[in-house]
């Protein structure tokens, strides 16, 4: 009886998820055969995850934009290709992550610093600075602290492989699963799970000196 | 289990991927090993440390300027022509034969013996027609050639120690080709000044010609003929050339969802009142087709010339109602 209650349940979870992504399915086809006001709908469906994610990566609200708007005229051009294999999420991020792996190799050869970043206009923007501490016993010295860690985090971070950074920031601050991880960047569950553990392993040592 | 593999599991524990059964016997492992037990302190303070760069969501300011410039880069590219929009079709319809592998393996191998030997074929006549040309080309004096022929001066080099100058030009050179309206020549060449021919009346000529085809039924749809006539309705900007692509779609309104969805856009959206109009008369016999009843709701309602409201409602009030 349980048995069965379970299968109904998980029969009715797989229902639910299909008739949640019916009106994707619906607007991607509009788009697939010409219609612009589906993509656009497409595009306002992800454009938050797409530069969130660009932004927390590349640490730099112009590299954000470029990698948006490369991302998605990449999906406009390519969008007749795309056949339903995988969901629409697992692919508009493939594209993402993939550009930004090229602009983290392009960076890694001029090993920027972005503790601090720059925004549209060039100014400087600090990203630590701007996270709020709202817990009761925040204090200045305390702000200070935060923010020097993250200094550090991002430091850390920076001299991670373009892989393993985009692995750790995939499954740390974005909560995907490996597996889907694994299918964004072509590659298998085991191998995403390694490379997270070797990320791990290297921040940690990293690290070490702040515990 | 040994501490390497533990090491791995504390990692993919932290982070929710580990199965039960393996959550079972991790943690009798960690009660059995300081170390390992080390190890899961360490990486729950990485993941706190961690959270010390957080995520932030992209400020509205942001958001609208990404959002702005791709849409003026949306604009900017040209609209998807048929040829294109045919090949993304084949592709996809190749790609479905993947479910079929025998089937697409034969179709590779018929498809790589045709081709081999087509492009030897191809290869073959080409070298003749370059020869001749070449040949043709040496025996022509290039100081003679008309002030007309030459499209532009490419470079200009004095060759030092000499008197000589050497120009570089290029030719433009007309071509002529005549055929009756089966010829696959023609029928390209017509598809593709119907909309890439810069005066609007080679389009409409262009356009009445391939309409005519498609209102006897002569072989329109496998040469994407009617392809054409649908992007010349939604796109061209002149009136007379979209209303004679228009009326070539109309056997194929009841038969072809495409042809009626260009129709329906064509209703809804033309700016001009003759061709809505023309569009609601090729819908009335489409009775059957829910979008179709919809577009003319609107139209009915919205229209803002009042000749097409009413013939809208006309059209409404005698469809039967749905089922």
């Amino acid at each position: 009886m349980t048995a069965s209650n379970g299968a109904n349940a998980a029969q009715s979870r797989m229902q639910s998820r299909v008739q949640d992504r019916a009106p994707e399915m619906e607007l991607i086809r509009e788009a697939q055969s010409g219609s612009r006001a589906a993509f656009d709908a497409l595009v306002r469906q992800y454009e938050q995850q797409v530069l969130r994610l660009a932004l927390h990566l590349t640490g730099s609200e112009h590299d954000a934009e470029d990698i948006y708007q490369e991302a998605f005229l990449k999906a406009y051009r390519y969008l007749g290709n795309f056949r339903f294999e995988c969901s629409f999420y697992t692919w508009i991020y493939r594209i993402v992550t993939n550009l930004c792996l090229d602009q983290m190799r392009r960076r890694k050869t001029r090993r920027e610093d972005h503790a601090v970043v720059l925004d549209h206009s060039g100014g400087e923007i600090d990203l630590l600075a701007s996270v709020s501490d709202e817990r009761a016993f925040s204090n200045p010295a305390r702000e200070l602290d935060r923010k020097l860690m993250g200094e550090k985090i991002q430091g850390a971070l920076g001299k991670l492989t373009p892989r393993e950074r985009m692995v750790f920031e995939l499954k740390h601050y974005q909560g995907l699963r490996l597996r889907t991880i694994g299918e964004m960047l072509n590659t298998t569950e085991e191998t995403a799970k390694n490379t997270l553990f070797r990320a791990t392993k290297k921040l940690r040592a990293q690290l070490a000196e702040l515990r | 289990m040994n501490c390497e593999l533990a090491h791995e599991r504390i990692v993919t524990a932290a982070y929710g991927e580990l199965p039960d059964e393996q959550i079972h016997e991790l943690e009798r492992h960690l009660l059995e090993c300081a170390e390992c037990r080390g190890e899961r302190e360490q990486l729950h303070a990485l993941k706190i440390l961690a959270d010390a760069y957080a995520v932030l969501e992209p400020e509205a300011n942001l958001v609208a300027r990404s959002r702005l410039r791709l849409d003026e880069a949306l604009d900017a590219l040209p609209p998807r022509g048929w040829l294109e929009r045919f090949r993304q079709r084949a592709r996809n319809g190749l790609a479905s034969l993947t479910a079929a592998p025998l089937a697409a393996s034969l179709l590779l191998l018929a498809g790589l013996g045709a081709g081999g030997l087509g492009g030897f074929r191809v290869a073959e006549n080409r070298a003749e027609r370059m020869a001749a040309q070449q040949l043709a080309q040496t025996a022509r004096a290039l100081p003679t050639a008309a002030p007309a022929e030459i499209a532009n001066i490419s470079s200009i080099v004095r060759q030092p120690n000499s008197g000589l100058v050497e120009v570089r030009y290029n030719q433009v050179i007309p071509q002529q080709i005549q055929g009756s309206m089966d010829d696959p020549a023609i029928r390209q060449l017509l598809m593709l000044a119907s909309q890439n021919a810069a005066s609007a009346g080679v389009r409409d000529d262009s356009v009445g010609l391939l309409a005519a085809e498609c209102r006897t039924g002569h072989g329109c749809q496998a040469t994407g003929i009617r392809d054409a006539l649908m992007v010349a309705l939604r796109y061209d900007k002149n009136v007379g050339v979209r209303e004679k692509a228009l009326k070539g779609l109309e056997p194929y309104v009841s038969q072809d969802q495409q042809v009626r969805n260009a129709v329906l856009e064509a209703l809804l959206n033309d700016s001009d009142a003759r061709i809505r109009t023309a569009a609601i008369n090729l819908l009335e016999p489409v009775d059957a087709d829910t979008s179709v009843r919809q577009v003319l709701h609107t139209v009915a309602h919205t229209d803002e010339n009042p000749h097409i409201r009413t013939v809208s409602r006309q059209v409404l009030s005698q469809m039967p109602e749905i089922q």
